[in-house]
């Protein structure tokens, strides 16, 4: 089964790959299949326009490199003010997934 | 925050460099995501066709991607306006009417905002001007904002009231020697005063109390000058320090230049040199400046001041006192200090109660020319709306959202009326200029400092953005509702709709309403400069006044008389010259002289009452200055020293002061409470004429009193002849200029070192109603340029209607239809919209001219003659306007029309 993502968790996602270490588009989209153990559907459309939404608030920058296969990229890479936001966000996820458990374990 | 706002910037000017950089993104993903199929055996047809639904419409993720740039309106703007821009070059016509009455009209606006801003709201130009105040004495009726010199020693000498305090007056000197006078404007002022202001020198050094002493402090006599002053007269020198200047036969060490601008404390004012106010003499009484400490409001100040008035006044009272004012008053009227940051008013009639309401009154009528200048630029606009019906709609058809095609619309309104607001400023520069040269004269000069800041640009900006959304908000909203199968319906053929007809008929209404009140405006105003002009009643054309000082001869003031008199004498024999008088006061020059007048034998009038102005003048004052005598006899030569004292009075006078009854043959005596003059008999009496007035022209004809000039005797209470004196001279031919050097030239010969300041009566007449000339011009423009404005309105309405419906009008003239018929058809419609626009324009204006019923004169707020021609003129100009396309479409050919069906 694949799942659909939950609003904004796209974001929280795409940093945590980046953290691990800077990535073009579209490896990034396969690094999140993989970790996701391909249970998380993204379509790949929208991973760009969020992408650049990250950079438009400065949590990634991106720089030209050279590919695996010798091709320039664009790598993304987290910005300090990226790790904090990831650190916020996972805290917060967490927070929430405990509640959320909580509330449907008890009812 | 910063990254992001570096980022957009990045977007919005580095676009082609990212769309580059994001197509190469995105060809990179496919091409990867292509390979990775091929080597999972897919054939690469298939594989490609996979990558491309993975990742979805490819033009779609870009235009997603610029817009997470959040550039993305900014860049449709920017689009608009691009596409605006060119549909303008490309009717340069239309552009060109709509920008230039926009900016015609944005221009007058904007210039007379100047002004206000300039006048009204302006900081002073010096070192925190926030702190600082005036010092007022409120009296009964009125506050007054000077104060006299004995109450301002004893303030100067209590340091802990402000943190400094400043005294100053404003004079004029002369720098010519003798002969024709050489004005300069000159402040006089305490040591304090440009430390006070906070005002350092340019070049040189500013006053220090030292220099404030009767005769001059170490340096002597010493002067600050202006930076226009340094500039005009001394050419910008570098070595002008230390040099001379003589005023008034003083001559004073200039020790430093004012920063360039400067111009004094006062708003309206400038001056070209300052001197310390002790080395001049003592002032009667000066304006008083006080920077307030940090920690002090105008509130605790004037409670501060009013702790300390009594010691203050109990010390200055026995002066005071021996300079005439009355003890229980003195002591009674409450100081107070208030807000001076944008200036100090100054004088009986600040410059700035004579000229606010007027400005604020032609600052709306200049917004009411605007909305004129909108109505008939929105009609421009939806003609052309119109025109681009077929564009619009298969625009529609092709996807664009009716919000976008509004915006498109809104953006060649904005840029139509940015272009024009630009040009606007352009023109307002100089406007304002020319403006206040209109309210200015050599003898009067106003002065403001009318360069740009940001509360014009602000004002502009913000009648730029106005006057687009007036005008391009309804073709906007039309243009978002056009069908995409209107295009295909039509099939391009053009059809009159009822609505726009209606919008049409709604605009004319609008403009011809606005016209008339500017219409009616103009009336009022015109006719309240002519009635005050004419109220003077006499020739003032040909009247020149010399101004003289007996103290430039060096007589003793009993021989004055005798001086007056031989140079009225020696101005007389100039040719040209056909009658020339001595007289002490000018009328309406705002110089005077006023008394308590009784008549023995009847009551004193009531103290309330105004006083009575007295004047003294020579033989043929009252042929001169257009003032008949009634009864009685008018002053002759026999009326000199010696000789029974004798006066004439005027019709208020004898109506005040002896009722119905005559007052030939009755006594008078003059002056103040205490000191009154021996009695004068009354030898005749004069009719009531504007030549009586000193002040305001509005103020009505005062109770006056004659004396004779030549009894005037040192030796009588209240009647010494004064050193200053005026010699009015009528002249019939050469030009007022040649006859003021040739009077100097007369006078020197009799009186060697004798200055001659020359002024024309008309130019004392301007002075006194500047404000009503600056509004009757003004308003006079603006109902011109309204009746213009209201004529293309309607002229444009009408032959769009007559383009519209060109054919119709063709099978009516077809049918067997007159010409004639074909006009009355057509006026009948514009008659009756005009009408409309009458009947509302009137009704605004007959409930809104009270409002400006004070700065009438002479005729009422609803003057129904005004009324009624201002509206049979905007009649006649929207009927003519109107009937000029009518004619046109009465010589349709009706064939060609039918030909083309």
């Amino acid at each position: 089964m694949r799942l659909d993502l939950p609003q904004g968790t796209l974001d929280l996602l795409i940093l945590r790959t980046l953290a691990l270490e800077p990535q073009h588009g579209w490896a990034l989209s396969n690094r999140i299949r993989q970790l996701s153990s391909e249970a998380v559907l993204i379509q790949q459309g929208t991973l760009y326009p969020a992408l650049h939404r990250l950079e438009r608030r400065g949590m990634i920058r991106s720089r030209w490199g050279p590919s695996d296969n010798n091709r320039r990229a664009r790598y993304y890479e987290l910005t300090k003010k990226g790790f904090r936001q990831l650190e916020h966000e996972v805290a917060n996820w967490q927070q929430l997934a405990t509640v959320v458990a909580q509330v449907l374990n008890t009812v | 925050m910063f990254s992001d706002i570096r980022y957009r910037i990045r977007a919005l000017f580095r676009r082609d460099l990212m769309e580059t950089e994001l197509a190469e993104e995105i060809r990179l993903h496919v091409e990867r995501e292509v390979e990775e199929s091929v080597r999972r055996g897919v054939g690469p047809d298939e594989a490609r066709r996979l990558a491309r639904l993975a990742l979805g419409g490819q033009e779609q993720v870009k235009e997603e991607c610029r817009d997470a740039r959040g550039v993305a309106l900014i860049r449709m703007l920017i689009q608009d306006l691009r596409y605006a821009a060119r549909l303008l070059r490309k009717s340069p016509g239309y552009s060109g009417a709509a920008i230039l009455t926009l900016a015609l009209c944005i221009g007058s606006t904007t210039a007379i905002f100047t002004i206000i801003n300039s006048f009204l709201l302006r900081p002073l130009p010096v070192y925190q001007p926030d702190r600082l105040v005036g010092i007022r004495e409120l009296r009964v009726d009125r506050p007054i904002p000077f104060l006299d010199p004995y109450a301002w020693e004893q303030i100067r000498n209590r340091p802990n009231l402000f943190e400094s305090v400043c005294g100053w007056t404003q004079t004029r000197f002369n720098i010519a020697e003798r002969g024709q006078a050489d004005n300069v404007e000159g402040l006089g002022v305490s040591g304090e005063f440009f430390e006070t202001l906070g005002v350092p020198a340019m070049l040189g050094r500013m006053f220090t109390r030292a220099d404030d002493r009767k005769g001059g402090g170490p340096d002597g006599p010493v002067a600050v000058i202006s930076h226009g002053f340094w500039q005009r007269r001394f050419g910008g020198a570098g070595n002008v320090i230390g040099r001379t200047v003589s005023l008034d036969r003083t001559s004073y060490i200039i020790v430093g230049v004012a920063p360039p601008r400067f111009f004094g404390a006062e708003v309206g004012r400038s001056f070209d040199v300052a001197v310390p106010i002790a080395v001049t003499g003592t002032a009667s009484w000066l304006y008083v400046t006080a920077r307030l400490r940090p920690d002090q409001t105008p509130e605790s100040a004037t409670a501060a001041l009013r702790a300390a008035q009594p010691q203050i006044r109990e010390a200055a009272l026995p002066k005071a006192v021996a300079a005439g004012a009355t003890a229980n008053l003195y002591l009674s009227q409450p100081l107070s200090a208030t807000p001076a940051a944008t200036g100090q008013a100054t004088g009986s009639t600040p410059l700035r109660d004579r000229f606010e309401r007027p400005l604020w009154a032609m600052l709306l009528l200049a917004i009411l020319v605007v909305l004129i200048a909108c109505a008939n630029v929105a009609n421009l606009v939806l003609a052309r709306a119109v025109a681009r019906r077929h564009e619009l709609s298969v625009r529609r058809a092709l996807g664009a959202s009716g919000s976008r095609l509004a915006c498109q619309v809104l953006a060649e309104s904005l840029l139509l009326s940015v272009i024009g607001a630009s040009l606007g400023l352009v023109m307002a520069g100089v406007f304002s200029e020319v403006l206040v040269g209109m309210v200015s004269s050599a003898t009067s000069p106003i002065f403001l400092d009318l360069s740009l800041d940001w509360r014009v640009l602000g004002f502009t900006a913000a009648i730029s953005v106005g006057t687009a959304l007036l005008f391009g908000l309804i073709p906007a909203l039309r243009a978002a509702r056009v069908q995409p199968q209107a295009a295909l319906r039509e099939g391009g053929r053009s059809q009159a709709s009822a609505k726009r007809v209606g919008v049409n008929h709604a605009l004319i209404v609008a403009e011809v309403s606005l016209s008339l009140i500017l219409v009616v405006a103009a009336g009022l105003f015109v006719q309240t400069f002519t009635g005050m002009a004419t109220t003077v009643g006499f020739d003032q054309g040909r009247t020149l006044i010399l101004r003289l000082n007996a103290n430039d001869a060096k007589v003793p003031p009993a021989a004055r008389p005798a001086l007056y008199e031989r140079v009225r004498q020696a101005v007389a024999t100039v040719p040209g010259v056909s009658d020339a008088v001595t007289l002490r006061t000018v009328p309406v020059s705002s110089d005077h002289w006023v008394a308590n007048v009784m008549v023995s034998g009847y009551p004193p009038p009531a103290a309330a009452e105004a006083p009575t102005f007295l004047n003294a003048v020579g033989p043929g004052y009252f042929a001169v200055f257009g003032t008949p005598i009634l009864e009685g006899r008018g002053f002759a030569a026999e009326d000199r020293s010696g000789t029974p004292l004798v006066a004439v009075v005027n019709e208020t006078f004898a109506r005040r002061h002896v009722g119905d009854r005559s007052p030939i043959g009755e006594t008078l005596t003059f002056g103040e409470t205490g000191t009154y003059s021996p009695p004068f008999r009354i030898v005749g009496l004069a009719k009531d004429s504007g030549s009586a007035i000193y002040f305001g022209l509005r103020e009505g004809i005062p109770s006056t009193v004659y004396l004779s000039i030549g009894q005037m005797n040192p030796e009588i209470a209240n009647f010494a002849p004064p050193a200053a004196f005026r010699v009015a001279v009528r002249f019939a031919a050469s030009s007022p200029a040649a006859l003021a050097r040739a009077a100097a030239v007369a006078v020197n010969r009799i009186a060697p070192d004798m200055r001659v300041d020359a002024k024309s009566m008309a130019s004392y007449v301007r002075d006194n109603i500047a404000t009503e000339r600056l509004t009757a011009m003004l308003s006079g423009l603006f109902g011109a340029l309204s009746l213009l404005l209201a004529a293309v309105g309607v002229y444009g309405v009408v032959a769009y209607a007559v383009m519209q419906r060109r054919s119709e009008i063709g099978i009516r003239l077809a049918l067997g239809a007159s010409p004639a018929e074909v006009i009355r058809m057509l006026l009948i419609r514009t008659a009756r919209v005009v009408g409309v626009g009458l009947a509302i324009g009137g009704a605004i204006s007959f409930w809104t001219s009270r409002f400006v019923a004070a700065l009438l004169f002479g005729l009422e707020p609803r003057d129904p003659a005004t009324f009624a021609s201002a509206a049979v003129v905007l009649a006649a100009v929207g009927l003519l306007a109107g009937w000029l396309p009518a004619r046109q479409a009465a010589r349709i050919d009706p064939v060609s029309t039918l030909r083309t069906e």
